[in-house]
């Protein structure tokens, strides 16, 4: 007899709702109740002027660096998935920078950007090149780029696994179709490639764009926020206002915002995708 | 040929993708003198163990990666053990009105949470519980990190097991419990593997609530030591790299040996194919 | 006309196709028959240009295309999977040929209409792939290839993913269909039937070169090896292995009586397997057993007594050692 109790898998599975619960779910409620409990920290960040710095900062920062990965990480894809021999290797070695502790990597960048002493303007200065404009990490006007390239670096990787996991799920039949009607690589890629990629395409904006827009671990490295607040993300904005300066409701308000923002991000993306 | 350039392109990507990581290996080898010189040098320069010796012998880098090991180790056990008999009972029994996906989905949802939005009340809670600065709750923290990934790995994992076999295992008179440890975790073992490896690394790289909830000395992970060294004004270089390469090696390891598992559990099961 | 000359092709150290030659005259309908291994399909995306050859030369209309891209070559294929563009409507995929050869959209839309009302696809236009049947998803691609009027037409096993009643229809219609535009056609198969109703000529395949080229009433009656002997007909010839050569009778000529008769071989019923329109009887001899045809009145016991003899007009003869036909 079927009872319509408790299905049997619920016990399996409360544990871990309950950790969940505790871990994911009361924390929310509980910040909740912390922004929520003066609304006049609402009225504070309307105008908030460096919140506002912080949120014109990260939007340059998640557009850029998107773009650039994703270009990258499907020029890559295409690359290595055309290679028939070696393919694992190179596909291993170019997955490194993103498996690294991203401390570890910005503590490299860190190095290699030193105006002074780095590996990088120190090579560019022995083939020639000026280096005395390029402040990189230290510069008002640069650190935000510099930061950049290091996501860039770093994450690169990302878009390419996805990407090449996309492309090779895309079955070979449609393409030699399309060879024999006629299509050239371009065409192919245009025509077939592409429309079948669209659903990774979009799962990787999508988890990408998500984590750099909360982005903090390599700007703290390598920055700090600094010069000034020149790289303050809004991450780090709420990090130094919930514990610099011991103000855990407006840090919670604002990271409401910050979750409001992300949902928007990722719903107004999937509607872009869906419309094409 | 067209060969010959394609490989020169991904040579050149892949040049690009290492040479940071092996000028930090340069680093953390060459004696501070070698370490800023005029021209950079990338080989042939004078090797010395000397940073190893200060960061991990009597820096406090040892007492870091310690802590880091039994962090990692703890909470992939415990997201382990909470987590797989829950995959367990979403893929294995009936559930009304499609509840197992919705709980599948929310399970899932919770990954999605900026930590940042997390993180305050989780200081605030686990300072009234007199956690904070301690490995076990940072540890109950990665547990609730890893628990949505395992649970949604390897339920992926026991879903590809076709039914008939437990139901054949059950025939013969065996257990529910028996048949998860005796048949079905054996067929699993890969999958298991795999997520156990992304839970670790997943513990070992992170940052964010490891910098925030300890902060003593004695409970400091890798990562949170380096940082704390590197953001003072007086850096000594030779140290910070050499627990940089300490701190990504046993990644490199591990992914490497996980490496077919890394989309599935990166893209969380949405590229179909 | 198509000519093929000495086309060879290895993967490893292993030919997948030795050194074939065939020659296809306009509006011929060549068959590839054997089973899989045999080379047919790696022959086949020769001729198509989706593989290159190691040795040998293709000519189509008397312009060699061996070492022309495969979307120059002016041939189409149907493949077994029917290859349809997921993304784009039944009538985008049909239209794709010409839209690659920039054709205006107006004419593209003409000469859809037209194919699409050729092959009955009419309302399903503005549907996508994964919403047609089988049989509906094999005629877009059937549609996709006949509407550029290529050179020649190249199939591989179209109908092997249908259901056995579709299957003997589209087999029907493409027959008719290739009457209708008299296109060189090259058509890969492992089914033995397919092969003898559509073919002008079939080329029996096994381990990269053929066996036999011929029309299927002599490839029927007088193959040229054992291999092609056993591979054609259903069910097998019978092969009987004696000091001098090897006997082959066709089921159908092995003549059957319940009463004993002079000169008649003696043997019992294995099995009888009773299809309706005909009989087919097993028969025991000793060790080594016989398949035998006969009327659909014929009935009797397991290991009844039963004598048979050969037409001895129809018995072929083969050599022990290299299953070469000799002369009778």
């Amino acid at each position: 007899m079927k009872t319509r109790r408790i299905p049997e898998g619920f016990w399996w599975t409360l544990p871990s709702i309950v950790v969940l619960v505790a871990l994911s779910i009361y924390p929310l409620v509980y910040a909740v109740r912390l922004a929520f409990g003066d609304l006049g920290n609402f009225t504070r960040l309307a105008g908030d002027h460096v919140f506002g710095t912080a949120a014109l900062q990260t939007i340059a920062f998640t557009a850029v660096a998107l773009a650039a990965e994703f270009v990258l990480g499907l020029a890559l894809a295409l690359l290595v998935d055309s290679l028939t021999r070696f393919r694992s290797f190179f596909r291993a070695g170019l997955l490194v920078p993103m498996l690294l502790p991203p401390v570890v990597a910005a503590v490299a960048w860190r190095l290699i950007f030193n105006p002074q002493f780095g590996v990088l303007n120190g090579t560019l200065r022995q083939i020639g090149f000026n280096t005395a404009a390029l402040t990189w990490t230290n510069g008002q006007n640069s650190a935000l780029l510099s930061v950049i390239i290091v996501d860039i670096w770093e994450w690169t990787p990302f878009l390419f696994l996805l990407l090449s996991a996309g492309l090779q799920a895309i079955p070979p039949e449609p393409i030699e179709a399309a060879r024999i009607d006629g299509a050239g690589p371009w065409r192919i890629f245009r025509d077939v490639t592409l429309p079948l990629l669209k659903s990774t395409i979009l799962l990787a904006l999508l988890l990408r764009g998500m984590d750099l827009v909360r982005i903090f671990d390599q700007i703290f490295i390598l920055t700090q926020g600094g010069p000034g607040t020149a790289t303050e993300t809004v991450s780090l904005y709420i990090y130094r206002t919930a514990f610099r300066f011991s103000n855990f409701g407006y840090a919670a308000t604002m990271s409401f915002v910050l979750l409001a923002a992300t949902m928007l991000f990722s719903r107004g993306l999937m509607r872009v995708m869906r419309a094409r | 040929m067209k060969a010959a350039v394609r490989y020169i392109a991904a040579s050149a990507a892949l040049l690009i993708a290492l040479a940071p990581v092996y000028w930090l290996l340069t680093i953390s080898l060459k004696r501070e003198v070698d370490q800023f010189a005029y021209p950079p040098q990338w080989i042939g320069f004078a090797a010395t163990l000397q940073h190893y010796r200060d960061a991990f012998g009597s820096g406090s880098f040892g007492s870091y990666f310690a802590n880091s090991v039994i962090l990692a180790a703890m909470s992939t056990a415990a997201a382990l053990a909470i987590g797989v008999p829950a995959a367990y009972g979403l893929s294995r029994f009936e559930w009304a009105r499609s509840w197992d996906l919705k709980i599948g989905d929310w399970i899932l949802s919770t990954r999605m949470l900026p930590p940042i939005v997390t993180i305050v009340p989780l200081f605030l809670m686990l300072r009234e519980a007199r956690l904070l600065n301690s490995l076990i709750g940072l540890a109950i923290v990665y547990t609730g990190f890893n628990l949505p990934f395992v649970v949604w790995m390897m339920r992926g994992f026991f879903d590809e097991i076709p039914r008939e076999i437990e139901e054949a295992a059950m025939l013969d008179g065996e257990s529910r419990v028996g048949s998860l440890l005796r048949i079905i975790l054996p067929l699993v073992k890969p999958g298991l593997a795999a997520t156990a490896v992304f839970c670790l690394v997943v513990a070992w790289n992170e940052f964010l609530f490891a910098l925030i909830l300890t902060q003593t000395d004695s409970s400091m992970t890798l990562p949170v030591g380096i940082a704390s060294r590197v953001t003072q004004y007086e850096i000594k270089w030779g140290a910070m790299s050499a627990a940089g390469v300490v701190a990504m090696l046993p990644v490199l390891v591990f992914a490497s040996a996980a490496q077919k598992y890394l989309v599935r559990g990166l893209s969380l099961g949405a590229v179909k194919g | 006309m198509m000519e093929i000359d000495r086309l060879t092709k290895r993967f490893g150290s292993r030919e997948a196709v030795s050194a074939v030659s065939l020659a296809a005259a306009d509006g011929e309908f060549v068959v590839l028959l054997g089973p899989s291994g045999c080379g047919k399909s790696t022959l086949l995306r020769m001729i198509a240009g989706l593989e290159n050859p190691d040795e040998g030369s293709i000519k189509l209309a008397g312009r060699d295309v061996t070492q022309v891209e495969a979307r120059d070559r002016d041939i189409a294929m149907v493949f077994q999977s029917y290859a349809l563009y997921p993304h784009m409507t039944i009538a985008q995929n049909i239209g794709y040929p010409l839209r690659v050869r920039k054709q205006s959209a107006l004419e593209i839309e003409k000469e859809v209409t037209k194919v699409a009302a050729r092959l009955g696809l009419s309302g399903l236009l503005a549907n996508r792939p994964r919403q047609l049947s089988g049989g509906e998803r094999q005629r877009v691609a059937l549609a996709r290839a006949i509407i550029r009027r290529p050179k020649a037409f190249l199939m591989d096993e179209p109908l092997s993913n249908l259901d056995a009643r579709l299957r003997v229809e589209m087999r029907a219609e493409l027959k008719h269909l290739q009457h209708e535009l008299r296109t060189i056609t090259v058509y890969v198969t492992h089914d033995q039937a397919e092969a003898m109703t559509l073919a002008h000529r079939i080329a029996v395949m096994c381990d990269g070169k053929i066996q036999q080229y011929d029309t299927p009433a002599n490839v029927y009656h007088r193959p040229a090896n054992t291999f092609v002997a056993q591979f054609v007909g259903s069910p097998s010839m019978n092969l009987i292995q004696k000091s001098d050569a090897i006997l082959g009778i066709r089921p159908e000529d092995v003549e059957l009586s319940l009463d004993e008769k002079p000169d008649w071989s003696p043997a019992r019923i294995y099995v009888t397997e009773e299809m309706g329109n005909e009989t087919i009887v097993i028969l025991a001899d000793g060790s080594s057993q016989l398949t035998a045809r006969t009327t659909a009145g014929f009935r009797a016991d397991f290991d009844t007594p039963v004598w048979f003899r050969f037409r001895p007009e129809k018995l072929h003869r083969f050599d022990p050692s290299s299953g070469a036909r000799l002369a009778c």
